[in-house]
């Protein structure tokens, strides 16, 4: 009896010391700590791509086995936005599980995690002051005055977070919502309403200019800076794209590894739960700003996979893309299948369409304590109005209680993991020699691309940074009578064959080999 | 020892033909007589009518400097891929104040490394300004009143590939990266091959009993097509090249490809709609350095960048995309500037990218302007007009061939000759010298370098020049009394282009006052109508948002006490200027 309960509390104590005791989202060095953990394992190299300004790593976890550039990989990326600290923990946690549950999809893919891109702003959850924070370390100066960062936020009622503040006054724009008075609403004006606040993020003018919290303490936001619609000028983004250490550091190493042929995004930005839609117009324009006709078919195949995969039923996913954001960059710029998903958002609740009035409807059914009841501050930019601070928590929106975590990554592994399956693969079929007399021999065979994936995208083909289809012949130039040596092809169809053909003088072996990093190579051996 | 011994030897008799070179050229300038507009006795003697190696430039940019330090100083702002210096020289007078508090301008050359000619006319700028200082008022008040940043080389590595290496016209373009041109997985493994050995990549054809040209009887350099019902006696192969992978093409994976000019932060697109394209805005170290030099110098008011050929002074916008960015206020200057430059420099034309070219997406000339609203031109250098005084057309070769036989005397051609090629048999190589054809040649180079060096100095000299003035007091009793400041800008430009205000890309100009206790601070919006706008917080500083070019904006103060005040006015880019009771 004692020996079981010993045996129980050394089980419990270990299984407490690893991911399951974790009862939050974990802080940097939590994370710096598993990451450690996973490199022990033969099959992971841990990798520092750089230092943001605020001296945090930025890495990577390429994960694979035998000739890793080689294979066709998947990219996984967490951390877009600092205040979407779940993305942190499924990016982990895929990495863990694909390690220790499903090492055999390493056979035939690689797979490279990012797990945090912005662990400056990460850091604010654990802050002893916390709140949604996107932007990095620089000093920036948002409102773009000549000085930066001179009006950030101030925790008026010093509970430790920022919310919001509603000031009293006829000429705000803001009333009560009628479906729940904790939650304000816009005046309907076309209505003849009449608004009652003027609302803002829980601050002070500090500068002085009549605007509150409008030049943040925190710099460039990773998912505002890149160059797909660089909202240039824009706060948080700043006047010139991948300006940052961190996204520099990525897009270089992103650069050099051919064989990424799709990424899965876990940010705010959502097209599994709904794909893309083409849209002729802007596809056919020269800045191309719409996805094109055939990949729109394949981000609506891999959407269904997503739905049958994750039990979540979509709700207010409308966010398919935000200007100089990553998940868009991947496809639009860099020439990848692109697929985000927040993994977590709130689901319909008792037909509110307010998302706020739904969320706490939701959670209070779940008796999650989850909102700052409005109290009256004292605040000195207002000294004859009333000033209430309150509102939702930071955080609580787009991350779910960390014990909801575990189920929302499982789902999420088992999708990336469905996706690598459906990779392109490329086989040879149905080998033919014939002699045609005199020491020459016509060497015929199919090359086909078995898989639901082409090797190639729409945008694909057209970028100079994926690599073509490259077949070789090893017989001696000399020798080769008819039939090319190199040949480079553009892309396949899911399921497409190509008939290769030559005639070669002599007898002997020869080997063929096509293919390109991000398809993988498949070699024949041919005897005549 | 013995070397030892050569060795002094050898550098006592450099010094003495040294001490005698000087000697005499001291002696000869006295047979000189001054030529209008040309420096007379330059310290820094450079002969214009050839070109320089990176290192041959900045040699040069180090004697400017070392002859002149009170107007030139020189620095390395960054490095190229393979490691040279970005050499920058900074020309004003340094005794009237700090490089950074004029109004600047900024110019480079050669980001394009087979367009030379840039970095001559831009050092020639630079050689210009601080020889003629000493005798020219004009050029006196200039250096007082502004700062140049010249760059002649912004691709060195990829300029001394051009000269050194086998090449054509056209070729290098880019710097040094070499990339994976035809998508087979390999970068650079089917470059140029100079069979002949003379340097040029020329051209090569070969006897064919199909082919479609015949030489032409009256001059062999040129191959003429025969008539639809002719036979020919010579087909064209294309390039000076070998199909060294074996993959059935010749020379498709050299050098590059990519466009410097492609690589620049404003409006990027990537590789598939703007080939040339490379990874995200400022991928290379040349661009990049410049980028952050400009960055940290907020003065530049005004930019030049010199390309070849074509005789063109460009403005943005590179893309149609970009129309609006250019609006209607900053177009007028850049056209009163542009068409004086049209009138300085003949068969020059002044022309917008997008309409009169081609697009261009990331471009120098629209970052500097989108994205810094700085007012910039790139002139396309050399046009054939020069030859004959005569529009023959770009690129026509019956008068390229007349240049070649009446001027350089044979001296740009190469004339075909035959080579055993491995894979095309007998073929003749011949053609066109890479240094022909968009390059100057050397007798044209100096006139046309003072001309567009004399149209950067009209522009640079348009840049904003700020004064205080008409500072006026009005008694309003109560001790209180009203002072009215003018602050006039006396040159085209406005402190900010209107992209600038559009987008608040630099700070206000500030106009303060000191020595007066200040009850509240106006800009004044019409003086005789007495309308005011008024700037509550810190009135002694009143930011205003522009200064416009050729007119002025008032400013107005209430003041308690104060007597011997002053008032002074410091703009980013419009300088500084004081006024004192």
């Amino acid at each position: 009896m004692r020996k079981l309960l010993l045996t129980g509390l050394l089980l419990g104590s270990l299984i407490c010391s690893d991911t399951f005791a974790q009862s939050d989202y974990p802080t940097l060095s939590q994370v710096s700590q598993r990451l450690q953990k996973l490199s022990s394992n033969a099959s992971v190299e841990l990798k520092t791509l750089t230092k943001t300004a605020g001296g945090k790593d930025i890495v990577v976890l390429k994960v694979g086995t035998g000739a890793k550039d080689q294979k066709p990989a998947i990219a996984v990326v967490g951390g877009v936005e600092g205040f979407h600290v779940l993305s942190v923990e499924l990016a982990l946690q895929f990495a863990e599980k694909l390690v220790s549950e499903n090492s055999s999809a390493l056979e035939k893919t690689t797979f490279y995690i990012f797990p945090n891109m912005s662990p400056d702003a990460y850091e604010q959850y654990h802050a002893a002051l916390k709140y949604e924070r996107r932007g990095n370390a620089v000093a920036m100066d948002h409102d773009r005055d000549g000085k930066a960062g001179e009006n950030g936020y101030s925790d008026l009622n010093g509970d430790g977070m920022i919310t919001w503040m509603r000031v009293e006054d006829p000429m705000g724009e803001w009333t009560l919502s009628k479906d729940d008075e904790r939650v304000l609403v816009k005046a309907d004006r076309a209505k003849g309403e009449a608004g009652k606040y003027r609302v803002y993020k829980e601050s002070k003018d500090d500068d002085k200019d009549g605007e509150f919290a409008e030049d943040l303490q925190e710099g460039t936001a990773f998912n505002k800076s890149l160059t797909y619609k660089f909202p240039v000028f824009q706060p948080l983004a700043g006047d010139i794209p991948v300006s940052q250490l961190e996204s520099r550091a990525l897009l270089d190493y992103l650069f050099e590894q051919w064989n990424i042929f799709a990424f899965v995004t876990f940010s705010p930005a959502n097209n599994l739960s709904t794909p893309l839609k083409y849209n002729a117009g802007d596809a056919k324009k020269r800045v191309v700003t719409s996805i094109l006709e055939k990949d729109q078919t394949i981000n609506a195949m891999i959407s269904g996979i997503y739905n049958e995969t994750v039990s979540q039923k979509a709700f207010q996913q409308s966010n398919q893309g935000t200007d100089g954001d990553f998940f868009q960059w991947a496809y639009f710029h860099f020439a990848r299948l692109s697929f985000s998903t927040p993994a977590y958002w709130t689901p319909e609740f008792k037909g509110k369409t307010n998302p706020e009035v739904n969320y706490l409807a939701w959670a209070d059914s779940l008796g999650w304590n989850s909102f700052v009841p409005w109290t009256e501050v004292k605040h000195p930019d207002f000294p004859n109005q009333k000033v209430e601070v309150g509102g939702i928590k930071p955080f609580v929106l787009v991350n779910p209680p960390f014990e909801k975590v575990g189920e929302i990554a499982a789902e999420h592994t088992s999708f990336i993991l469905k996706l690598a399956e459906m990779q392109p693969k490329l086989e040879f079929h149905n080998l033919k020699t014939e002699s045609l007399g005199n020491g020459l021999t016509r060497v015929t065979v199919d090359l086909f691309n078995n898989a639901p994936l082409p090797t190639h995208s729409e945008m694909g083909v057209r970028s100079r940074w994926l690599r073509q289809i490259r077949i070789d012949i090893d017989a001696a130039k000399d020798n080769l009578v008819s039939g090319d040596k190199i040949k480079l092809v553009e892309s396949m169809e899911a399921y497409e064959k190509a008939t290769l053909s030559w005639i070669i003088r002599g007898s002997g072996n020869i080997t063929i080999k096509a293919g390109a990093p991000h398809t993988g190579f498949v070699t024949q051996t041919v005897k005549f | 020892m013995k070397n030892l011994k050569t060795t002094k030897l050898i550098v006592a008799l450099a010094l003495s033909a040294c001490f005698l070179g000087a000697f005499q050229a001291e002696a000869q300038q006295e047979n000189y007589f001054r030529a209008i507009g040309s420096p007379h006795k330059p310290k820094v003697e450079i002969a214009w009518n050839r070109y320089y190696s990176s290192e041959g430039l900045w040699d040069w940019m180090k004697k400017i400097a070392a002859a002149h330090p009170n107007l030139a100083k020189i620095e390395s702002i960054g490095k190229s891929y393979e490691g040279r210096d970005i050499m920058t020289l900074t020309i004003t007078d340094f005794s009237t104040g700090k490089d950074t508090e004029k109004p600047a301008m900024w110019i480079d050359g050669n980001i394009h490394s087979n367009e030379i000619q840039g970095g001559e006319f831009s050092l020639y700028v630079a050689w210009y300004l601080t020889e003629m200082h000493a005798d020219n008022e004009f050029i006196k008040q200039l250096l007082k009143d502004k700062t140049f940043y010249i760059t002649p080389t912004i691709n060195p590595d990829a300029r001394n590939n051009f000269f050194k290496e086998p090449n054509t016209a056209n070729s290098p373009r880019s710097g040094m990266i070499v990339l994976d041109n035809d998508g087979d997985g390999l970068a650079g493994e089917d470059m140029m091959n100079d069979l002949d050995g003379d340097g040029h990549i020329t051209m090569m054809i070969r006897k064919s009993q199909t082919g479609r040209f015949i030489k032409d009887p009256l001059d062999p350099r040129k191959l003429m097509a025969v008539g639809p019902d002719q036979v020919g006696e010579y087909e064209m192969l294309g390039q000076e090249g070998m199909d060294n992978d074996g993959d059935g093409e010749v020379n498709e994976d050299g050098i590059g490809y990519y466009d410097p000019n492609r690589d620049w932060g404003w409006n990027w697109q990537p590789d598939y709609i703007q080939r040339g394209a490379l990874r995200y805005p400022f991928t290379l170290p040349e661009n990049r350095s410049v980028m952050e030099f400009v960055m940290k110098h907020p003065n530049i008011a005004g930019a030049q960048s010199f390309h070849n050929s074509g005789g063109m002074i460009l403005r943005g916008p590179g893309a149609e995309e970009d129309v609006n960015t250019y609006n209607r206020e900053d177009i007028r200057i850049y056209d009163a500037i542009g068409k004086k430059g049209e009138e300085m420099i003949p068969g020059y034309r002044y022309l917008t990218v997008y309409k009169d070219l081609y697009s261009v997406f990331g471009g120098e000339l629209d970052w500097f302007y989108g994205n810094r609203g700085i007012f910039t031109y790139s002139n396309e250098l050399m046009v054939s007009y020069l030859y004959f005084n005569k529009e023959a057309g770009r690129g026509n070769q019956d008068e390229q061939l007349k240049v070649d036989h009446l001027l350089t005397f044979g001296d740009a051609f190469v004339p075909y000759k035959e080579f055993n090629h491995p894979q095309f048999g007998t073929v003749e190589i011949g053609g066109f010298k890479k240094n022909f054809g968009r390059a100057h040649p050397g007798f044209l180079l100096e006139q046309d370098a003072h001309r567009n060096a004399a149209f950067t100095i009209y522009h640079a000299y348009h840049t904003p020049k700020l004064s205080v003035m008409d500072v006026k007091e009005e008694d309003l009793g109560g001790g209180l009394k009203a002072i009215t400041a003018t602050i006039f800008n006396e040159r085209m430009m406005p402190t900010h282009a209107s992209q600038d205000l559009k987008h608040k890309i630099e700070r206000p100009d500030y106009v303060t006052i000191a020595g007066a206790k200040v009850v509240a601070g106006f800009v004044v919006e019409d003086e005789d109508m007495k309308k005011f706008k008024e700037q509550k917080s810190s009135p002694e500083k009143i930011a205003v948002e522009n200064i416009p070019g050729m007119s002025a904006v008032k400013v107005k103060w209430i003041v308690s006490s104060g007597s011997n005040y002053s008032i002074t006015v410091d703009s980013a880019k419009g300088g500084k200027a004081s006024w004192k009771k």
